[in-house]
């Protein structure tokens, strides 16, 4: 466990450093998800013009469920994104047994090394606009509803790097560009919208075998309308039902790499 | 640039393009589902929770709006096409720029080709999805010939500004060491201000006004509009001339920073 602590701050010191080294790519990161949280900004202030209600939530109710989401995005940016992008190109081009090689688990290794330095400012700046959510809602909330909140939108980004993963593992026997990452990408557009809006069956399928309502709605959800062992049960089986399916496919992913190049 | 030359780099992106079979059409039919499936839930739930009819100025039914929508998503296929990766921040940054400085061509109406192969997968999308979805949703179009030609029109010139605007967004990479962020903020802000996120017609009155003068109208809401007819000849032709003004804008933008990215260029790469 020391071990990996210790290695993992050493991926952070290469990481700060390496930033440093492209400022101006540093500045136009945090530039671009300033923009990004403008726009969802604007996106929910314009549709809250023409409704009281979105999904049952009302607009100071869809602002922390937006602020939620940023830091949910800025927490998946900062830690694993860079390391997922890299991924499919490793496993193309035959790089991955520098890896496999290594006395420590590939996959720790392999999807956190990279630690976005430019992105963790974001993800500072995603905290603030949460707490200003937060601070703004008319009701307080006990300080142990808020601890649970929190720790439900960091198991939402663990969620959400591993279902990115599950879609990416198949590059080991699809030999294509990245796996169906793209496709991850197009289904998670799913979970930037509150998940009260989905009804039957597609509802369903967000609140269980695509479980992007986790990342931050359900989460939110958790907040407004009171945590629940029924409601803790469901996301906790959700969370390590997907780790450990993500855990076992890359081992049997491992297993079939052949080490050659397409 | 011969347009027998302009031709063979156009079909040879196509052809690149189309190379990987599975990964395209399952990427293709995800993504146009989903994110046809978001709108539908969102505005059928705008509609519902607010009890209202008509949303917005002009004013749009919730058929209406998934309709405009559908074609937002359907022309922003041949706007937007997909990923370039021939892009020119990488010659830049890979000192790939060199061969083409040797080539007996000129770099930027080669990149335009490759810009306009690269949109071929979404003509095919355009036309498919377009065909599917009509006739799977049974929707409401009165689209005449006329409506359909200026709307054609609309497009070529959006595609062409968005060309140019990229241009201008990857030439940056002569001074600065990556522009991924600048170009996907780009999209951030035309997915907003152009219409993709949100109908123009649900903004504010004021706000509307001064979109009307910006660039970013030009890439969705207008040819869109003018395909489902909600904007007569009088418009387009206001559009078409605001669309070209805004060519002329960033093409001139474009060359400026050509002519002054070249003359630090070292072809080392990075």
């Amino acid at each position: 466990m020391w071990r990996y602590l210790r290695l993992y701050l050493a991926f952070l010191r290469f990481s700060f450093s390496r930033a440093m080294e492209f400022r101006v790519d540093f500045f136009f990161r945090i530039g671009m998800d300033t923009v990004w949280y403008a726009i969802h900004l604007t996106f929910f202030t314009v549709l809250f013009l023409h409704t009281g209600f979105l999904g049952g939530w009302d607009f100071d109710q869809c602002l922390i469920f937006a602020a939620s989401l940023f830091v949910a995005d800025a927490l998946q940016m900062t830690v694993f994104s860079n390391n997922m992008w890299w991924l499919p190109i490793y496993v193309n081009k035959g790089d991955l047994d520098y890896y496999l090689v290594r006395p420590v688990s590939s996959l720790f290794f392999l999807s956190v090394r990279d630690f976005a330095a430019n992105s963790f400012l974001n993800l500072l700046m995603a905290i603030g606009i949460l707490v200003w959510a937060l601070v703004r809602y008319p009701e307080p909330f006990a300080a142990g509803t808020i601890v649970v909140f929190v720790l439900l939108l960091l198991a939402g980004a663990l969620l959400s790097y591993a279902v990115q993963m599950i879609f990416i593992i198949p590059v080991f026997w699809l030999q294509s560009r990245a796996g169906l990452r793209e496709i991850s990408w197009s289904f998670s557009r799913f979970g930037s919208r509150p998940h009260g809006i989905y009804t039957g069956w597609v509802r369903r399928v967000l609140l269980s075998i695509l479980p992007y309502a986790f990342v931050a709605s359900y989460p939110v959800h958790m907040l407004l309308d009171g945590v629940t062992g029924t409601r803790l049960l469901h996301t906790f089986a959700i969370v390590s039902g997907a780790m450990t399916f993500m855990i076992w496919f890359w081992g049997r992913a491992v297993r079939s790499y052949a080490s050659a190049s397409s | 640039m011969k347009p027998r030359l302009f031709w063979q780099i156009l079909s040879l992106e196509v052809r690149t393009r189309m190379s990987y079979r599975v990964d395209f059409w399952l990427n293709a039919v995800a993504g146009f589902l989903v994110e046809l499936a978001v709108v539908w839930f969102l505005w059928q739930a705008v509609f519902q929770e607010s009890g209202r009819e008509v949303i917005g100025d002009p004013p749009r039914t919730f058929e209406s709006t998934v309709v405009y929508y559908l074609c937002v998503i359907l022309i922003g296929k041949l706007v937007r096409g997909q990923d370039w990766e021939a892009a020119i921040s990488q010659d830049i940054y890979t000192g790939g720029l060199n061969r083409y400085l040797l080539f007996p061509a000129h770099y930027l109406p080669f990149k335009y080709a490759q810009r306009l192969g690269a949109l071929g997968p979404g003509v095919l999308q355009f036309v498919l999805f377009g065909a599917v979805a009509y006739l799977w949703l049974g929707l409401d179009m009165h689209v005449t010939f006329a409506g359909a030609a200026m709307a054609l029109s609309c497009v070529v010139v959006a595609s062409f500004l968005y060309f140019v605007v990229d241009l201008v967004i990857h030439l940056i990479a002569f001074w600065a060491d990556n522009v991924w962020s600048l170009d996907v903020g780009k999209w951030f802000l035309i997915s907003i201000l152009g219409g993709y996120m949100l109908p123009l017609s649900v903004f504010p009155e004021g706000v509307q006004r001064v979109l009307e003068v910006l660039p970013f109208r030009v890439f969705f809401d207008l040819p869109v509009r003018v395909f489902l007819g909600e904007l007569g000849p009088l418009e387009w032709a206001r559009g078409m001339g605001l669309a070209l003004g805004w060519c002329a804008v960033f093409a001139a933008l474009g060359r400026l920073l050509w002519w002054r990215g070249r003359l630090q260029y070292t072809g080392i790469g990075i």
